[in-house]
């Protein structure tokens, strides 16, 4: 049965992933974008992808364009595996309701 | 970890919404800046169309055209900077492919139908860029195709209706539901594209 998943339940980061998931698998997001799309501020943001990145859910990739610094998210395979599996834990709960 | 009912509920909504936003954020992306260009581009080349005069019709047109490129050029590689799609060198082909056909039957469409006014002209180009519009928005699976009905049908409209003005009704009218309609896209949908 599928489990749910505490780190992917907060409903900043549920956000996040569900952003991340919709596209296809190695597009990436700039943080800005993802920041716009979300409404929340840098800060905010900032520390929420910190703690999915720690889990292994996100993939951070900070380089450079025409010399400015830009940081691009994307879901992983495991982010991708464990948030399908909430979704599939959160429709379970529904289902016996 | 205890979820009721109610929360789950929440929490796919919150997830449906947030992919319905990303998948429309990520089409009006390109569309919105398009429409705005090629609507700003028509009011004033139509408009022109419609009062001036032959050689000062095509310089307008050529000007508005090079302008109106390069501005959604420069959008379009600031908007592409903010989502990097792992597979755009194969999109890219595609979409290259669909238009050099598109344009290729079009061409063939014209010496068929050998349109007699530059009226019917205008007209049959229209419609088949508003169907290029169209296709591209399936071959990429954007959301963003339904702005193409709305432009075509005003600009039938203005076809059979209004035969005398119709080139200001393409300008006004439907350069300027163009315009309306990518800054309604823009709003909704397009705002972290150019923050």
């Amino acid at each position: 049965m599928a489990e749910l998943n505490e780190i992917i339940h907060q409903p900043v980061r549920l956000r996040i992933m569900a952003t991340l998931v919709t596209l296809e698998p190695n597009d990436e997001v700039d943080f800005i974008y993802l920041r716009d799309l979300l409404d929340v501020t840098d800060g905010n943001l900032g520390a929420h992808l910190r703690k999915l990145e720690e889990s292994g859910y996100i993939a951070v990739n900070k380089t450079f364009v025409e010399r400015k610094p830009r940081t691009y998210v994307s879901a992983t395979e495991a982010g991708r595996k464990v948030f399908k599996e909430h979704v599939a834990a959160l429709e379970a709960i529904l289902k016996s309701k | 970890m205890n979820v009721s009912p109610t929360e789950a509920e929440e929490a796919l909504a919150a997830i449906q919404t947030m992919a319905q936003k990303t998948r429309h954020s990520i089409a009006s992306g390109s569309a919105y800046i398009s429409l705005i260009i090629t609507g700003i581009v028509w009011l004033i080349g139509f408009t022109a169309t419609q009062f001036l005069t032959a050689p000062l019709i095509v310089w307008i047109w050529i000007v508005t055209s090079i302008v109106g490129s390069a501005i959604a050029t420069i959008i379009g590689i600031r908007a592409g900077k903010r989502v990097r799609i792992a597979s755009s060198a194969v999109t890219g082909k595609r979409i290259v492919t669909f238009w050099v056909l598109l344009f290729l039957f079009a061409s063939a469409i014209v010496a068929v139908a050998h349109p007699t006014d530059g009226k019917q002209i205008t007209l049959l180009i229209i419609l088949l860029a508003m169907i290029g519009q169209m296709g591209m928005g399936l071959l990429l699976s954007f959301s963003a195709t339904w702005w193409t009905v709305p432009v075509a049908a005003v600009a039938l409209i203005g076809y059979f209706l209004a035969p005398d003005w119709f080139y200001l009704w393409m300008g006004v009218l439907v350069g300027g539901t163009m315009i309306i309609l990518g800054l309604y896209i823009r709003v909704r949908w397009g705002k972290s594209w150019l923050s």
